[in-house]
This record gives structure tokens, C-alpha cells and sequence, in this order.
């Protein structure tokens, strides 16, 4: 067959788009992207390298549980390893306190490389019967020499133990009370002056930040019934996040909105996100699904920035299991479906007799 | 189970967290919220007397029933009110809460309590003003509870009533400034669940870590059934009734239990379900995909799996597993059987091909055998 003639066309592919970003803790990624990383290792593979500068990720609460305040821990702690600026909003008349509760990254090897190992496993997939194979040797470690943490994009955190506090001490920290202003005029500008830091122009990146707004609209707060103000926070919001090297995560429980407000704040994200609780001790679920024991709540990844592109990123599953290894890794999971028992299976049983259905006399096949 | 509320309103709150919180939620279906507010007021009393709770003391801040009704209350059902002034006040909002009677200053009988009567009971007129409630709240609460760590518990006879005076939001700020107070152990309290919006309940419900709803035992959703029936029905209703808890657990979870209670002459009694009705969490199921993932057994026993035609790497003869033998066979029959095998594929194949190459100039690689790549 004839051999295929490389077209000399006029267009060529332009590579050198995206600066090389030299700060630690960013990444780059398609379309001229860069990411940070939301702090939980499974969250960023899942979102496709992690929160890109510039978006807005809300996550819708379950008022029945805290799993928004892990995802936030999380957040603020790998801003916090990265030596990034950090503005932390929360109706509590004490934020700083929470800063506390912040995990540390997990240092040690012996850790790390247990929780690789089944996964290393599991990436081998289809075990192909290919003579080349025995020429390969010892299959190369993942991980490069270099496992200082200040280098790794996205560190794995042990919730039990606390960050420590020369982290907490550093000067590029903020925090903020939302709880008593009648209303948002100073936080919004508050979240100006912070965000002027890192705006964008066509340098390379020195620092980035990150914004963590918890509970926006709780009702404890004297603006929580205004809400075209707190929809138009979250829009000069954008537009200045936009604008600058950082990405915003606001948490809101949905429930306390009024369902229009609820959508129309959906909308605005850019990566939206929701957590759930689970019923404790539920016989159904346990029988439904596997590693229900582990489980303490649900993700939902109901959207997924795409930032300077129009394809859509299409996950493959878009509800995860949030677990906690040892009680210290949070880990997101694939929703498995227990095996069905052939016997006792309601719902397959209806499907399973199809041959006792029709009863159509002479068009038996 | 109402057992377990008083469990947890009893255990109290851990240094450092929020105290508990329960919410009693009643509606004109089921008008029964002060019957089991009352019965958790009479429990939590008997646990505070017999030393058992973490609160020393209770400050209820009565808006919808006077003092005067507490005190016969808790007498009839037993509390001994001989030391009272020692772990119970009430702040009276019933009386006089906008301060009306005060400001008609004249022959108007302002029946304060006298210093005989068995319950502390202060009176407060400016219920419009949330932060004086509180501070009313903790003095009291501190007069109770001691100079040192001593925590107390906080019960609010009707929150549908304050938020008539008072914003949602004031009201939200009230309740969570008292959750998170270091001197309060647990606070408790009603609301009428159709008076409000649902925006207000939601908030409501935000901020307690308990919920009780009541709610009428069988709902008569068909609209088509007889007076009779529906007569009956509301008989019913009017006695009995399903007590549904909600219950936030620390590691995230939420407990969800049911009773039936029925209201008798001595107060409210809760017996556990009699009919089980599956609670089938249709909302929570999302699609599930099938397991795909392995578990630690399966994964080592598919590790054990020879496959056929695999060189398996260790420097062992080929075998090939024509699937009929274990694994477990010894392995000093491997060699003679690796043998018989291979005398087997020689005789079946019988047959011969024969190739003739078309041409000369044919790339060498046509010849070559694709299976080469295998490792047979």
C-alpha cells in the first residue's frame, strides 16, 4: 500500500502558548490552562488536573453533614504547604480558629507507597501475553527522587495530625468574619484588595491564591435574606477572580435559598460541586453498595470548568463515595454496586423472566 | 427514639464542638410538640437532679406558657422542686414580652413572683431585642452553673414565637451564638412547623444537630374516603401519632429513627414502631455502576491464574493449562505432563500447509508468522 505523504499544510500547531509556570504548586495543563490543586489527590484526577486559576468552585452542602468543611481543610492546606496567599470568609465569629483544624501533609514514604501499591496493581489492566515483556526490567518507581513536599503538586494529608504552625503564622494569611456586617460592601472589598495581588498580565506567575468562602449564606448572617446582593457579590466575585491568578471556592447550602437563587447560583460556578450525607446504619444501602461500612458521604461532580475551550469535559462517573483511610486520608471512590444476589434480587427478577411473560399462544419462540 | 434524644441532650457537648442541638417540629396535624417538649424538659430535669447530665442547670425561656404552668407541671410529674432555685430559671417572656403592661403604668395587677415561690422566674420585656435575650440567657445561666466550667442547658419554649418579634436572621444568630457558647451543654426547643416558611425551618434545621418532626399517623392523602373514615381517622390522629428523629452524627452520618407515640392522660408515651414500613432512601441512590474494581482476595487469586500460552517469567518449563487441571497438582508432575502435552499438539496436527511465495520481491515480512509476537 502506498505509504502516506506528510502534507506540508500553512497551519501549524502553536505549542508555545501557556507560560511555564515557575511557582510551586501549579501545573499546566490543556488549552493554556494552569491548575492548582484542591489538596485531595483523587478530586484532581477526577476534575482533570485539578481547579484552574481564574474559577470559581462552589459546593452545594447537605445541612445535615460537614463534609464541605474536609473539602475545605483540604483546600486551604495545600495553599497553605505551596506558601500561596490565603483568604479565608466564615460566618463564626472566630475564623481564625479553624485555621487550627487544618491537616499536614503526610511525610512519610512507607505511607505514601502503600496506598500507590494497589493502584500500581490495578493499572496493569489486561495481562498480555507479549514476548518483549521479559526484556523490561523492574518496572521504574512512579515518584522522582525528589519527594520534598514543597515540590509536589498535590500532597496527601493526614487529618488527624495538624498543620503545623509556622504555616499558620505566615504573613500571607487572611481571615475574615462574615458573620455581623449588615452587608457585603466590605467583604467585596476586602476580596479586591486580596485579589489585586495577583493579577494577571502576561509575566510569569509569582504567587497564587486562594479564596475560601464557607457557608455564604447561612443564616446566621444579617445579609442572608438579601439575596440579589449575595448573587451579585458572587458575580464581581468572578469577575475578579477572572482576572487574577487565584481560584474561589464558596460552599453554600442550597436548602437555605430560595429554589430560583439556589439555580441561579448553581449557574454562576465554574466547577460545581455537592456533598451529601448518608443515612446511618441503612440495611438497603449496605446491600446496594460495596464498602458502604467506610463510607461517610457522597460527592457529586456536577460540573467541570472548561476554561478557553467548547468541548466539554464528560466524566464517566459523576458520583463518588467519600471515605476516610484510617481515619486520616480522605479518599473518593467510584460508587461500586454490591454483586447482586441471583435469589433475592427484587428488581432482576422482573427482568430475568422473560420467557414466562408472553403467553401469546402460537408466536412462541 | 425519644431515648436516645435525651441520651445525647443529657451527654452534652464536648470541649470544643458545638453543644447539641434539637429541634421539635410540630404541625396542626399533630398538635403534640409541647407534650414531648415537655416530656424531654422532664427528662432532662431528672438527670440534672440525679447528677447525671453534663449541664448543672436549666434556663427556659418561656414565651408561650407561663411559669406558673411549669411549676405545676414539673410538680405533677415528679421533679422535686424543693432545691429548684438551684438548677432551673425561667425567663419569663409569656408575661409581658413588648413591656405593654409595664409602660401602662397604673391599677393594673403586675403579679410578680414572690420570693416563696419554688422557680426563679425573671421577667423580660424586650423581646424584640435579641441581644439582650442572650445576655439575659447567659447571666442566668452563669447564676446556675457557678463560677467555673460548669455548663448549663438552654430551653426555648417557642421559637415561632420569637420570630414574630425578631428576623430570621437575628434569630439563626441567637441560636448559634448559644450552640457556641462554652457554657452551654445542650439547648432544646419548638417550633410550629406550618406557621413558618420553609426557608425559616431549613435554617432552623441548619442549625440544631437533632430534628424531631410529629407527624400524623396515617397521612389521608385520598381525598375520596368517607366522612366516617375521615372522622375516624382524625380520632386517631387526635391520640396517636409517628415521632421521625433525624439525628447528626459526628463522623458525618445521619441516623434516621421512627416511633409511634400516643398521648395519654400522664403525658406522652413512645413505643417503637409497630408496622415496618421500609424507609427506602430513593434520593440517595444514584447510578450505580457494577463492580469493577477488585477486592484484595480477588486480586490475588487472578494473580494465581495461569493463563494459556503465557510465558509466566519465572524460569519455569512451559506449561500449557489446557484448563482441566488445577494448579494444586504437585509440581513434580509438571514435567511429565508438560511432555504428554506436547506430544499431544504434534499429533493433532495432521494436516500440512503448503505456501508457494508469489514473488521475489515480496516484503519478508508477509512471511513472518503474526503469532511470533506471542510468547507460545
Amino acid at each position: 500500500m502506498a505509504a502516506m505523504k506528510t502534507r506540508m499544510s500553512s497551519f501549524s500547531r502553536n505549542t508555545s502558548v501557556a507560560p511555564v509556570p515557575q511557582a510551586p504548586g501549579l501545573k499546566s495543563g490543556p488549552n493554556g490552562t494552569i491548575f492548582l490543586s484542591s489538596g485531595i489527590p483523587d478530586l484532581d484526577k477526577i476534575l482533570g488536573g485539578g481547579f484552574p486559576l481564574g474559577s470559581l468552585v462552589m459546593v452545594m452542602e447537605d445541612t445535615e453533614a460537614p463534609h464541605h468543611m474536609l473539602l475545605l481543610r483540604n483546600f486551604m492546606s495545600q495553599g497553605l504547604v505551596h506558601n500561596q496567599h490565603l483568604l479565608y470568609a466564615s460566618p463564626s465569629k472566630d475564623p481564625r480558629a479553624f485555621l487550627g483544624t487544618l491537616p499536614s501533609p503526610v511525610l512519610s514514604k512507607d505511607d505514601r507507597s502503600h496506598n500507590r501499591d494497589p493502584e500500581q496493581l490495578q493499572e496493569r489492566g489486561l495481562r498480555i501475553a507479549w514476548q518483549y515483556k521479559k526484556y523490561f526490567g523492574e518496572p521504574q518507581p512512579n515518584f522522582d527522587s525528589h519527594r520534598d513536599t514543597k515540590h509536589e503538586y498535590c500532597n496527601d494529608f493526614d487529618l488527624r495530625k495538624p498543620l503545623e504552625r509556622h504555616f499558620l503564622t505566615a504573613q500571607n494569611i487572611c481571615c475574615l468574619s462574615i458573620q455581623d456586617p449588615p452587608n457585603l460592601a466590605a467583604f467585596r472589598d476586602c476580596c479586591a484588595k486580596f485579589l489585586a495581588q495577583f493579577s494577571r498580565n502576561n509575566s510569569s506567575i509569582s504567587c497564587a491564591g486562594r479564596v475560601a468562602i464557607q457557608s455564604f449564606c447561612a443564616p446566621q448572617c444579617e445579609y442572608s435574606n438579601m439575596e440579589w446582593d449575595m448573587l451579585s457579590f458572587i458575580r464581581s466575585l468572578k469577575g475578579m477572580i477572572r482576572d487574577s491568578n487565584a481560584v474561589a471556592v464558596i460552599t453554600f447550602p442550597p436548602s437555605l435559598l430560595s429554589p430560583s437563587s439556589s439555580k441561579r447560583w448553581q449557574h454562576i460556578a465554574d466547577t460545581l460541586l455537592s456533598v451529601k450525607a448518608i443515612p446511618d446504619e441503612d440495611k438497603e444501602l449496605a446491600n446496594l453498595l460495596t464498602g458502604y461500612q467506610d463510607m461517610i458521604g457522597l460527592l457529586n461532580v456536577h460540573k467541570v470548568a472548561n476554561v478557553n475551550t467548547q468541548v466539554p469535559v464528560i466524566l464517566e462517573a459523576t458520583t463518588f463515595s467519600i471515605k476516610l483511610q484510617k481515619r486520616r486520608h480522605l479518599v473518593l471512590e467510584c460508587l461500586n454496586q454490591a454483586p447482586v444476589d441471583g435469589s433475592s434480587g427484587s428488581s432482576y427478577a422482573s427482568t430475568g423472566s422473560c420467557s414466562g411473560s408472553t403467553k401469546t399462544g402460537t408466536l412462541d419462540f | 427514639m425519644a431515648e436516645s434524644i435525651c441520651r445525647n441532650l443529657r451527654d452534652g457537648a464536648l470541649e470544643g464542638e458545638h453543644a447539641p442541638a434539637l429541634s421539635i417540629k410540630d404541625s396542626i396535624a399533630t398538635p403534640f410538640g409541647s407534650d414531648v417538649f415537655n416530656y424531654v424538659l422532664t427528662k432532662l430535669s431528672a438527670n440534672i437532679l440525679a447528677g447525671k447530665s453534663q449541664s448543672k442547670g436549666i434556663v427556659l425561656v418561656a414565651f408561650s406558657r407561663s411559669p406558673s404552668f411549669y411549676v405545676d407541671f414539673l410538680k405533677t410529674n415528679g421533679i422535686d422542686l424543693v432545691s429548684a432555685k438551684k438548677w432551673i430559671s425561667i425567663l419569663d417572656c409569656y408575661t409581658d414580652p413588648l413591656g405593654w403592661k409595664d409602660s401602662l403604668k397604673g391599677p393594673l395587677d403586675t403579679k410578680n413572683f414572690s420570693l416563696k415561690d419554688p422557680i426563679e422566674a425573671v421577667l423580660f420585656r424586650h423581646v424584640r431585642n435579641l441581644d439582650l435575650l442572650f445576655s439575659a440567657i447567659i447571666e442566668m445561666g452563669e447564676a446556675l452553673a457557678g463560677q467555673g466550667k460548669g455548663r448549663f442547658s438552654v430551653s426555648i419554649d417557642l421559637v415561632t414565637e420569637m420570630l414574630r418579634h425578631a428576623s430570621l436572621s437575628s434569630v439563626a444568630n441567637l441560636l448559634s451564638k448559644v450552640r457556641s457558647h462554652d457554657r452551654i451543654s445542650s439547648t432544646f426547643w419548638l417550633l410550629h412547623s406550618d406557621l413558618h416558611e420553609i426557608r425559616a425551618i431549613a435554617a432552623l434545621e441548619y442549625l440544631s444537630s437533632m430534628v424531631g418532626s410529629l407527624e400524623p399517623m396515617n397521612l389521608s392523602l385520598n381525598g375520596q374516603r368517607g366522612d366516617l373514615e375521615k372522622l375516624s381517622l382524625l380520632e386517631q390522629n387526635s391520640r396517636k401519632g409517628k415521632f421521625h428523629v433525624r439525628i447528626k452524627r459526628r463522623n458525618g452520618r445521619v441516623r434516621v429513627m421512627c416511633e409511634d407515640f400516643h398521648i395519654e392522660q400522664s403525658g406522652i408515651n413512645f413505643t417503637p414502631v409497630s408496622s415496618e414500613e421500609g424507609i427506602i432512601n430513593q434520593g440517595l441512590l444514584p447510578k450505580v455502576q457494577f463492580n469493577l474494581q477488585l477486592s484484595e482476595k480477588e486480586r490475588i487469586d487472578r494473580a494465581k491464574v495461569v493463563l494459556p500460552f503465557e510465558h509466566q517469567g519465572n524460569g519455569e518449563p512451559l506449561h500449557i493449562y489446557d484448563g482441566r487441571r488445577s494448579l494444586s497438582e504437585g509440581k513434580d508432575e509438571k514435567a511429565s505432563v508438560s511432555t504428554e502435552n506436547l506430544q499431544t499438539n504434534e499429533d493433532s496436527g495432521k494436516g500440512e500447509i503448503i505456501y508457494f511465495r508469489d514473488s521475489d520481491d515480496e516484503m519478508p515480512d508477509s512471511d513472518e508468522d503474526p503469532d511470533d509476537d506471542l510468547d507460545i
